[in-house]
């Protein structure tokens, strides 16, 4: 036969990684290989998943939007998108691809079931299935003869839409395989279609390909054999090359182009309806939404609603009827109410750039006036953009589960999905499964984990591997780095997302296959954040915030103690007491300015109204110090610098730039100003601002924000702005990135710096108890909070069983004020259930350890735990005797004498127990409830740190600026912000904290030291700021930690850190929480910290 | 791999037991390893507690690595307690060893101070006094426990009623406390016998003669099998141990293939071994005890006996084979006699291993030909491949003819290619070259494997071999 050399061929049998485990390519590299190759397209098909597939349009986007910029255009390339359904019941594997918005529907339904039938994680799908949902699909089956009456009954019910895959795999006898399909789909009467079964793009991904083969059999590459493939042919082939090997047969290589013409599906066509909330008779969504938001202007302003406010409603309400939202609207307005009508009230409040919006306002989603704070609306929603508004809710974190649950019963499981989030390999865990797979032992791989600060970070650098001690030139190694740093960027699993739901109107399950997730009574879709932005569906974040929990908790306490009723509006505003506190930089617990940077930045910003804590929050961010915005406003603000708004020339405005930026004198702080600043100096239109927002947030991978240099320069200097101040404010706001804060996020986040400011200044027993009870949450451990509470005069109690509750609790002194009595909650193991059993029996107080096991029924454990925590003493027991009598008590006694109420075991000689000495009483109170009320462990160390000459924390703060100094403590805090130039730890001995600032370049020399201390010496300069900040510039670092094993006792001292620090609890760098955070930790920590 | 054991030079360079022995090579780069043999360390201490007994009669085992001696009456032999204890270490000294010893009042505690004294006292009561109460080697909880309760010495612990610690700690802490005091019996197990069964025969009248001596055995290894059925256990290795009255003692182990517990395979196998002796069983004056070991049990399931007694030969034809193979590894030594084993690997030359037939077969079945398909592996495969000169289509086309040694062929038919890539992983540069081999077949019916060394564009002018025939 006559070679045609114009034909063309299309992969349609294309794996990207995620077929977790299984592809070994992005969805990215699949595309630009493809479109290297000459394909006219490609099919996507992942394992029993289309959770890939929009990687695959999203980067044909970003291909197409980089060659662009170099001035290509790129061949078009038709991407479709599927699924290959792998069974379970002895089926071949089919791969599906739907043509119309039918067959997607049909198709994610049938994968839904396949999902909702078994645990997390796993499909399970039956022939059966199939047969049911396989309406407008095109089917390719990857069969062999034995499958002949299961293709024929696919055939039947199919007629014209199967095909017989076929592959040239090098497997020896490929022609005769390739002859006997052909015979085969002859008999059968379909199309045979040449395919080469893709895992990775090119030949060059095998070696991932083997080693993710052997983490996913679980074995190594030694061991595997047969489980690998004999050779790297998989991948995706020229069609040059596919007409070649199928020579013999070349109309099934014709026969792909015939199926991509077929598909006429794309998932751009996915229409998407908002579920149309109920409203009352005779309104519609959007005249119901209208009235309640002018009934609520009515109730602010009985009068007469004020003319500026006037005109952004009917702005705002235009918009959203012109594009359709009003429903959105309503739902987040449901959710709130409902999490307002609960009794308790859950405290909850919008956040993010929501609060530009006068309309969420009155709905009371968020608490920000945006008409006083004079907030940009278009920075929330704008008519061009045309994509879906964003409104992020914070809720209680103790009690959002409840709001969650309400969603899925308000809309049941069918219209209702969290989304979810892509769980990336962390250095961690990469370096632990490829070493497994490479057959390195558990030891050298853990060794290599240890030593990563971090485990968020994207890469591993051959530093980690000399830190380790491994040499970088052995093979194992070096093939181990370059493993690693491949995998890396993989996807691992799938898991929800912290709180982002999308709600349909029609059943969900036909847009996107829905999943369980590991929680009991969560469902979630297989789609994240950024593929459904990419294909505009519309979602509602219901995220969890720690200080909600603990400001409602605190309010509670105060309710009960008659110290007032509060709620989030009610707290005194602008009260100078809680300023005078902050500006001492004493903030420790407080909301967002709690971090080292933030206590340092207090006493140099002064924050003396309300909107100096909106700047706090948002100034010590990434975005304002890379733009180098902090030194320039401190200046300003502090009258060392004059403060200048350039004019642009007549007849513009020439107060326009003071009308702007004067609140922030001048200099640009939030997105909003910069956005402004686009649109008043450069004549920007607000939509091509906002583009400048997103391209200032990702223009580190694509260039496009260079195309905004030229307009915004370009527009400042046509307007009589000098070039010099045009490219100032260009590269100010160019330092922004994504990280700089919306003004409107800033304005809800300082309301709760505020308010827990305040309950912190004039409450600080109930604070402490607020916090303590709303643990994990905020940066600092237990110790530390209540370390600062009893600097603070707050009189802390120690658990005792005849006092203390399961929750931390308040107890009235003789004076009148509240002192902290710690709850059984503190206590490491304890359970809930033993407390309440305690706190119930306790009608008369315990006189002995084995009264309290008999009345409060507790077992062996809960003893011994109680007496190590030395919570007897109110029985007359300390820890040695009362942990010698908790051994006595025997279990499954049966309780023969217990009616009678007599001492079961009888009396018994004294054991006369030697007293414990001091040092073992602390280190086995930080043993059992992670800190000590009796001492600090480095008080006994003391003498031995002063005969070598080393200060302590007093003795640091006391010392001359510039003095050289050495220094000890106990590690709280191991930090690396921003660049990572320079490392700041702190330490704690028993009368204070040191701050000490590493550079990076004295780090790389101490890291072992820095990373693996729990006592740490540190020699340096004293450095003290004109606010009275100090810092040790340290320049050497030893590990002191064998100090503590000489202690005296066998207790091992293991302090709690802090959960800021960065080694122990690896944070999010920056720009990664919205890609790949854990929800586990996003949870705990607060969303949105300093320098990142 | 961890560390089992380690030496002082080693202790010096910081590492421990118990240590990755990745972890040690990563930190010491000239590092000596030997494997570590149970079984071999367990003999040394036996014979040992062999030359151990020109001290006393009465020595025990303190696996793995004490011995306990009763010198009680015996010490003035030696001049005195302090010349014995020389005179042990003298010797010890010559063979490399290093020496902790002790003396005490019982066996518990004379052990006890020899593994956990750390400070001196000024007598042997003080001295257990003193000792931490980790010498009672009680549960490590149980320890803590004690500890933490300030009790932190085995005087803390005497001082208290023992009710409050048998009340706390159980009997058995209260009777180890006890006999470490000297207040309870230490019985001393001589030459305890740690193999897990044993059978062993005194006589009060030495037997002359190898033939009786064999009897015996026959006997002893009758009862260990019984014991060992009723463990469902069977023996991988049996060492028979004969103490001649004077003194001397021999020993004489084999080892099975599989677990057994057949009577006659183990005294076949002990009569092989007999026989090929180089300096044969001597009972001089006699041999007075002749004590039966099976130090390695593995799991065996009960097997049916035959109505007239013995065990139903097992229904796969590889049992006859097993025991040929353990009787010559037995003849023959253990790596001399060998078999092949499926290896699980693409690379054709490395799919089968050589193994001594002893070792437990790896749990792989030689892979089974797909139904209907050709072999596709010739019987033959030349060990290095032998170099062709090819003349053939690029880049993945069949030879259309070859030359090897000197003989032209042409190729009338032809399948493959079958591409096997390399073991990347175990190659510097994480490549190597892919092979594309073929099954040919020449103009006289002769069928080749062959295969090109490389793809075209791995290297540019890629080898031909002959890797095989087929017929």
């Amino acid at each position: 036969m006559k070679e045609e050399p114009e034909a063309g061929f299309a992969e349609l049998v294309a794996a990207t990684n995620y077929s977790f485990l299984r592809g070994a390519s992005h969805a990215i590299d699949m595309v630009a290989e493809a479109i290297r190759l000459g394909m006219p397209g490609i099919g996507i098909a992942d394992r029993n998943s289309v959770a890939g597939v929009v990687r695959a349009l999203t980067g044909l986007r970003k291909l197409g939007e980089k060659a662009a910029e170099k001035g290509i255009e790129l061949p078009p390339l038709k991407i479709v998108v599927g699924a290959r359904l792998v069974f379970d019941d002895g089926t071949p594997d089919i791969i599906a691809y739907p043509t119309t918005r039918h067959g997607w529907g049909r198709l994610t339904r049938m994968l839904t079931i396949g999902n909702r039938r078994t645990e997390k994680g796993d499909c399970v799908m039956k022939f059966k299935n199939l047969l049911i949902h396989c309406e407008d699909m095109l089917l390719i089956a990857m069969a062999t003869e034995k499958d002949e009456f299961l293709l024929r009954r696919l055939a039947r019910r199919a007629p014209g839409g199967l095909w017989l895959g076929a592959t040239m795999p090098h497997g020896g006898a490929d022609r005769r395989r390739l002859s006997r399909l052909q015979t085969l789909a002859d008999r059968i009467g379909i199309p045979l279609l040449a395919t080469n079964d893709a895992l990775y793009a090119t030949r060059e991904q095998r070696p991932l390909h083997d080693v993710v083969t052997c983490i996913r059999e679980g074995t190594n590459l030694n061991d595997a054999g047969g489980l690998l493939r004999a050779n790297g042919e998989r991948h995706l082939k020229s069609p040059q090359e596919m007409h070649r090997l199928f020579r013999s047969c070349p109309e099934a290589v014709d026969e792909s182009i015939r199926i991509l013409d077929r598909i006429a599906f794309s998932l751009r066509d996915l229409v998407y309806e908002y579920p149309h909330e109920p409203v009352p008779e005779g309104w519609e969504p959007q005249s119901w939404l209208e009235h309640m938001v002018r009934d609520a202007a009515n109730k602010l302003h009985p009068n007469e609603i004020p003319q500026r406010w006037q005109e952004v409603l009917d702005e705002e309400l235009t918009l959203i009827r012109k594009c359709n939202f009003a429903c959105y609207f309503l739902t987040v307005h449901d959710i709130v109410k409902f999490a307002r009508t609960q009794d308790p009230p859950i405290l909850c409040q919008g956040r993010g750039s929501a609060a530009n919006s006068l309309v969420c306002y009155l709905l009371e989603i968020t608490s920000i006036d945006p008409i006083a704070n004079n907030l940009l609306f278009t920075r929330f929603l704008s008519e061009e953009r045309r994509e879906p508004p964003d409104i992020d809710v914070d809720f209680e974190h103790e009690r959002r589960e409840e709001v969650m649950q309400y969603i899925y019963r308000r809309y049941t499981r069918r219209r209702a999905g969290i989304a979810a989030t892509v769980i990336h390999y962390r250095p961690r865990s990469a370096v632990r499964e490829v070493g497994k797979a490479l057959g390195l032992s558990e030891d050298v791989t853990q060794r290599l984990a240890d030593t990563t600060w971090g485990s968020w970070g994207s890469e591993m650098p051959i530093e980690r591997f000399i830190e380790a001690g491994l040499d970088p030139e052995l093979d194992d190694i070096a093939r181990l780095q370059w493993i690693v740093a491949q995998l890396l960027t993989f996807p691992r699993h799938l898991s929800q997302h912290v709180g982002g739901y999308v709600l349909t109107e029609d059943r969900l399950d036909e847009t996107v296959p829905i999943h369980n997730a590991a929680m009991e009574d969560r469902t979630f879709i297989e789609w994240d954040k950024d593929d459904i932005d990419e294909l505009k569906l519309m979602k509602v974040d219901v995220l969890a915030l720690g200080m909600l929990t603990c400001i409602r908790k605190c309010f509670d306490l105060m309710r009960v103690h008659d110290l007032g009723d509060h709620d989030l509006k009610s707290v005194p505003p602008e009260d100078p007491v809680v300023y005078d506190m902050l500006c001492t930089g004493d903030s420790i617990g407080v909301f967002q300015v709690e971090s080292r940077a933030q206590i340092n930045m207090l006493p140099r910003l002064r924050p003396r109204e309300f909107y100096d804590l909106v700047i706090q929050v948002a100034i010590v961010r990434p975005g304002p110090i890379e733009g180098d915005m902090v030194h320039p406003y401190l200046k300003r603000r502090n009258g060392e610098e004059a403060v200048d708004y350039p004019s642009p020339s007549s007849p513009h405005d020439p107060q326009e730039l003071y009308n702007l930026l004067h609140r922030t004198f001048g200099v640009p702080l939030f997105q909003e100003q910069a956005m402004k600043l686009a649109i008043v100096a450069a004549e920007f239109t607000a939509d091509e601002a906002n583009g400048l927002r997103r391209a200032m947030a990702t223009f580190r991978n694509v260039g496009t924000i260079d195309q905004y240099e030229e307009k915004m320069i370009g527009g400042m200097t046509r307007r009589g702005y000098e070039r010099s101040f045009a490219e100032r404010c260009y590269n100010q706001i160019k330092g922004f990135g994504s990280y700089g804060f919306p003004e409107s996020h800033a304005q809800s986040f300082a309301k709760l710096v505020y308010v827990s400011s305040w309950l912190k200044c004039h409450h600080p027993a109930v604070f402490a108890c607020g916090i303590l009870n709303s643990q994990p949450m905020g940066f600092y451990a237990p110790a530390q909070l209540v370390r600062d509470a009893r600097d603070h005069g707050v009189e802390v109690r120690e658990v005792d069983v005849n006092a203390s509750h399961w929750d931390n609790s308040l107890e009235p002194r003789d004076d009148g004020s509240l002192a902290l009595r710690l709850g059984f909650r503190q206590v490491d193991g304890f359970r809930e259930e033993w407390a309440n059993e305690i706190v119930k029996a306790r009608s008369t107080p315990f006189a002995s350890v084995e009264e309290l096991a008999r009345r409060a029924n507790l077992p062996s454990r809960a003893l011994r735990l109680l007496a190590e925590a030395d919570a007897c003493r109110s029985m007359g027991l300390e820890r040695r005797p009362a942990l010698w009598d908790a051994r006595r008590v025997r279990q499954g006694v049966l309780p023969l004498f217990g009616a009678a109420e007599t001492d079961e075991l009888g009396a018994e000689e004294d054991a006369q127990l030697p007293p414990t000495p001091m040092v073992e009483h602390v280190l086995t109170d930080y043993q059992t409830t992670r800190l000590s009320l009796k001492g600090h462990p480095m008080a006994f160390l003391r003498r031995d740190f002063e005969r070598e000459g080393v200060l302590s924390a007093a003795g640091v703060a006391a010392a001359k600026n510039g003095a050289i100094v050495r220094t000890a403590g106990v590690v709280l805090i191991r930090q690396r912000p921003g660049k990572g130039n320079a490392i700041f730890v702190t330490l704690e001995d028993e009368g204070g904290v040191v701050n000490i600032l590493l550079w990076a370049r004295h780090f790389e020399r101490y890291r072992r030291a820095v990373m693996a201390s729990r006592l740490m010496l540190a020699e340096g300069e004293v450095q003290r700021s004109k606010e009275g900040v100090i810092h040790l510039m340290a320049t050497r670092i030893v590990d002191r930690t064998a100090m503590l094993d000489t202690l005296g006792s066998d207790r091992r001292f293991e302090p709690d850190v802090c959960r800021a620090d960065e080694v122990k609890y690896p944070q999010l760098p920056r720009g990664y929480a919205a890609k790949h955070g854990h929800p586990r930790d996003v949870r705990i920590l607060p969303k949105s910290r300093d320098f990142h | 791999m961890r560390i089992a054991s380690i030496d002082t030079a080693a202790l010096a360079v910081g590492l421990r037991v118990g240590m990755p022995l990745a972890d040690a090579r990563a930190q010491v780069g000239e590092l000596a390893v030997v494997p570590h043999d149970p079984v071999l360390d367990q003999d040394w201490l036996d014979r040992l507690a062999q030359g151990c007994a020109r001290y006393s009669p009465l020595v025990a085992l303190d696996a793995p690595d004490g011995l306990i001696l009763d010198i009680a009456g015996a010490e003035h032999l030696y001049g005195g307690e302090a010349d014995l204890v020389a005179d042990v270490e003298r010797r010890l000294a010559r063979l490399g060893l290093n020496l902790r010893h002790a003396l005490g009042p019982t066996a518990d505690a004379a052990r006890a101070l020899a593994r956990y004294q750390t400070r001196p006292a000024p007598d042997e009561g003080q001295a257990i006094r003193r000792l931490p109460v980790a010498a009672l080697e009680l549960e490590a909880e149980a320890t803590t426990a004690l500890v933490r309760a300030g009790l932190k010495t085995i005087g803390d612990l005497a001082s208290r009623p023992m009710a409050n610690i048998a009340a706390r700690f159980g009997a058995d802490a209260a009777m180890a406390l006890r006999r470490l005091l000297g207040d309870a019996p230490s019985p001393l197990d001589p030459r305890i016998a740690l193999p897990p069964v044993v059978a062993e025969r005194r006589f009060a009248e030495p037997l002359g003669s190898t033939a009786h001596a064999t009897k015996v055995l026959a006997e002893l290894v009758g009862e260990a099998i019984g014991d060992l059925a009723e463990r469902g256990k069977g023996g991988r290795h049996f060492r028979a141990t004969f103490f001649r009255s004077d003194g001397l003692a021999r020993s004489i182990a084999i080892e099975t293939g599989h677990p057994t517990r057949d009577t006659g395979l183990v005294m076949r196998l002990f009569a092989e071994r007999m026989d090929s002796l180089a300096d044969p069983l001597d009972p001089g004056f006699g041999f007075d005890m002749i004590r039966l070991a099976v130090p390695r049990l593995e799991a065996l399931g009960a097997t049916q006996l035959k109505l007239e007694g013995g065990a139903v030969r097992a229904a796969n034809e590889g049992a006859a084979m097993d025991e040929l193979a353990d009787r010559l590894a037995t003849r023959l030594g253990r790596g001399r006699v060998r078999r092949l084993r499926p290896a699980d690997t693409h690379i054709p030359e490395q799919a089968q291993l050589e193994l001594p037939a002893a070792d437990a077969p790896l749990p792989l079945a030689w892979p089974a030909p797909e139904e209907g398909e050709p072999p596709t592996r010739p019987f033959h495969l030349f060990d290095p491949p032998q170099p062709i000169e090819v003349i053939a289509e690029v880049p993945d086309g069949p030879p259309h003819q070859f030359r090897w040694r000197r003989q032209a062929h042409a190729v009338r038919r032809y399948e493959g290619p079958e591409r096997i890539a390399a073991e990347w992983w175990r190659r510097r540069d994480n490549g190597g070259l892919t092979r594309d081999y073929y099954r040919v077949e020449d103009a006289q019916g002769r069928r080749f494997w062959l295969f090109r060394h490389g793809l075209y564009d791995e290297k540019p002018n890629p080898r031909w071999y002959i890797h095989g025939v087929f017929a």
